[in-house]
């Protein structure tokens, strides 16, 4: 990530976030944060239980954050935030958060005397990590169809083509669903499954190639124990962690589509 | 196989779903799926890190080596690059990486207590990896990265803290500390779970083969075979080329190892001297009643204690007299007691030291910064006041400083002193490039320390060639020890690798 694109992303953030912009100088920004807002990115706890616990004024933070180190003199004005910084990591962290759900429709064009239908979408982004000794992650957007079950993939990036918010049209009709978004909830998952099932998976055979090499070499060192002491069953547990595959699904976020 | 889920999503939305809402701002959802794919690791192989570290240059030899640790050896290794290589970025990328990649959560650091502050900055600053330094009563299991100093660690109640943790990553650096199987920190460091370990050291042989036996046994079991196989293949080493190279790959296996000349960075050169140099017969006089010590009284009839008198006469009467007059008190003949005042009378009258005079000579013609290396405290006295008297000025360093003496005193150095006078234990954690001439004055009996004292000024930003004297008084006990120095640095070769020059230039050799 450039400078550049940090600093839209901040400006785009706190503008979604209420947090009010003081000042903006292009590499430079000052906010204003709310309540919530402190909470959630300053990390102090102990400031926040302490003002709830005795009533007294909060004063959330005010942060200047420094997109562009270059081109500023004085570097104790502000925090520079930079790609792999904490507070960035925080901030992406609350975009998450705050981010999660969602219920959109499509904006059509109103033409006289034609009423528009809208077909309900369920879409759930995935993200799926192939864990050993390294890792892979794959993202999935899966999109399925309210009304005939029908799942697409790059359900997402489809949609972001897409003219959306956040209100029903005025003159649209949205058609109920049939299928019930916590049932579609569960054919999603069932086909993600089915995807990883029919993954390649050499990756997981490989890493337990290497778990029984080296558990050959440690049985090795300790063939002459008759009992094998603590740390042969350290060592072992430490391999066993380090090397058996493991599959992780988690969600980004997900949410209900009213479209054309 | 195990396919773990969360299930916070999915009652939530359920939840909003009946509620209907409150619903999330799409710009902020659109944001959170961009960030997730701009953060995807979508190979097994390749570094993540590097991506994060904006605030870091990571050299070309360092990068290679975290992927060799993470590609090729899984995750556990022996980083021993050369003194002055970046030996903790590499550890640091292969943390960050091991955290980005969601391998690690827990880690745990041990270092010399020196050190932990450097370690802690380091991490934070550089690597923006939230790790905290370990004092008493720290509530450990709060923090995910701990850097803790080895002799606390090894102690309880600290140590059965340690265990009750689950670490997913252990660094131990300056690993050489662990070369000894029966101490406490190494039996301690054995019964802890090592998942992901990594081991720093320069020096993974200091004196003796079966020391890299016992740190490739800690990292991985087995890996050399146990005690008689390994001993075995040591000895082939001897008997064959085949059985040093056989050997020299399996060390190699475990352990990543960058030299200087590999890098692909420019190093200055290392012109290392050897300086011979003759006591005054006054000074000889007395080396030899010492040497007859042993006859005279069985007071001195540990050979410890007759090799540290011989070797402190070869440094200063300050440093000899300070150990002569502990052992008068335990005499109790009269001709025991007679012959050692003698001996401290005629060290009394010494006007002249050979060596600190060759010294002041070496200083004289350097025209420039020099750093002595003493082992001795009252050798590092004396010095600083026999320079005084000929208007050089000098600072004395010891590892026993704090972190702000150290600062100060390298300050001083730097921006006022001539001379840096450091004691033994001052030979780690302090860089000093903008010093080109290094004095051993006295020599230790193990080649890694001069090494590490050598790495102090020929490191990464040094920019001119380095000057190394190494002082030795002929005919003494000086000579035996060069001639140990060397047969160690041919083990250290046959096992593990080449060596920069310590001694002697190999060319003139």
């Amino acid at each position: 990530m450039y400078a550049t694109q940090i600093h839209d992303y901040l400006r785009t953030f706190f503008n979604e976030t209420n947090c009010q912009i003081v000042a903006d100088e292009g590499h430079q920004l000052t906010v204003q944060l709310t309540i919530d807002m402190d909470k959630k990115i300053m990390s102090r706890p102990f400031y926040w239980q302490y003002i709830e616990a005795t009533n007294s004024e909060p004063n959330p933070a005010q942060l200047t954050l420094i997109t562009d180190r270059t081109k500023i003199q004085n570097q104790f004005i502000g925090e520079v935030i930079h790609f792999g910084s904490g507070r960035l990591s925080q901030i992406f962290k609350a975009t998450k958060e705050l981010g999660s759900f969602v219920q959109m429709y499509e904006q059509v064009e109103p033409r006289e005397g034609v009423q528009s239908t809208l077909t309900p979408y369920f879409c759930v982004n995935y993200k799926v990590s192939y864990y050993c000794d390294r890792t892979k992650e794959k993202i999935y957007s899966l999109g399925v169809n309210l009304m005939n079950g029908d799942i697409e993939d790059h359900f997402h990036e489809s949609i972001c083509q897409l003219k959306l918010a956040d209100k029903k049209p005025e003159q649209a009709f949205c058609i109920p669903y049939i299928i019930k978004p916590n049932r579609a909830l569960e054919r999603l998952d069932l086909m993600i499954q089915n995807i990883i099932n029919q993954d390649d998976h050499s990756w997981a055979e490989e890493a337990n190639k290497r778990l029984e090499k080296e558990v050959e070499i440690l049985n090795y060192f300790y063939e002459d124990n008759e009992d094998r002491p603590e740390s042969y069953e350290i060592e072992m547990r430490g391999l066993q962690e380090r090397f058996n595959p493991k599959i992780k699904v988690e969600i980004i976020n997900g949410g209900l589509f009213y479209l054309q | 196989m195990i396919i773990e889920r969360s299930f916070n999503w999915r009652e939530d939305f359920i939840e909003r779903f009946n509620n209907d809402g409150p619903w999330d701002s799409w710009t902020l959802y659109k944001m959170s799926y961009d960030i997730e794919k701009m953060n995807l690791i979508p190979e097994f192989s390749g570094l993540q890190a590097p991506k994060f570290l904006t605030n870091l240059t990571i050299l070309p030899h360092q990068i290679e080596a975290a992927q060799t640790v993470i590609e090729k050896m899984n995750g556990k290794a022996i980083l021993a690059d050369e003194v002055g290589l970046g030996k903790t970025i590499e550890a640091g990328l292969i943390m960050k990486e091991y955290m980005i990649r969601g391998l690690v959560k827990k880690a745990l650091i041990l270092v010399p207590a020196s050190l932990q502050n450097q370690w802690v900055t380091e991490l934070n600053m550089r690597f923006f990896i939230p790790a905290i330094a370990y004092r008493k009563n720290t509530p450990i299991e709060q923090y995910d990265v701990v850097v803790m100093s080895m002799d606390t660690a090894k102690k309880n109640p600290h140590r059965e803290k340690i265990y009750e943790q689950d670490y997913d990553m252990i660094i131990i650096d300056e690993a050489h500390k662990l070369k000894n199987h029966k101490t406490q920190i190494y039996e301690f460091v054995q019964s802890l779970k090592k998942k992901f370990c990594l081991l720093l050291t320069a020096t993974p042989i200091q004196n003796d083969v079966f020391e890299i036996f016992y740190l490739v046994s800690l990292l991985k079991p087995g890996h050399l075979g146990n005690y008689e196989s390994f001993q075995e293949s040591f000895a082939a080493t001897k008997r064959s080329i085949e059985g040093e190279k056989y050997l020299k790959e399996l060390v190699n296996q475990v352990m990543v190892r960058n030299r200087r000349q590999d890098t692909g960075i420019e190093w200055t050169n290392r012109k290392v001297q050897t300086i011979p140099i003759q006591f005054t017969k006054e000074e000889r006089e007395i080396y030899d009643m010492l040497c007859d010590l042993k006859e005279v009284s069985s007071v001195f009839s540990s050979s410890f204690t007759m090799v540290t008198l011989l070797k402190e006469m070869c440094s200063s009467k300050e440093a000899t007299f300070l150990t002569l007059n502990k052992m008068l008190q335990k005499c109790i003949t009269k001709e025991e007691i007679d012959y050692i005042e003698l001996i401290i009378d005629k060290l009394m009258k010494l006007e002249i030291n050979a060596k600190a005079e060759k010294a002041l000579e070496i200083i004289e013609k350097a025209n420039d910064k020099v750093i002595i290396f003493t082992e001795y405290r009252a050798t590092q006295a004396y010095l600083q006041w026999y320079l005084y008297t000929k208007g050089i000025t000098s600072v004395l360093f010891n590892g026993k400083f704090s972190k702000s003496k150290r600062d100060w005193m390298k300050q001083l150095f730097k921006e006022q002193a001539q001379v840096l006078i450091a004691t033994e234990s001052g030979g780690e954690g302090i860089n000093l490039q903008f010093c080109h001439h290094v004095i051993n004055y006295d020599l230790p009996w193990n080649p890694m320390k001069l090494e590490q004292r050598i790495g102090r000024v020929h490191r990464l930003g040094q920019e001119e060639d380095v000057h190394i004297y190494n002082l030795a008084i002929e005919n003494t006990i000086e000579q035996k020890i060069l001639d140990l120095l060397n047969e160690k640095i041919d083990v250290f070769e046959k096992v593990v690798g080449d060596l920069d020059d310590i001694l002697t230039n190999r060319a003139q050799a």
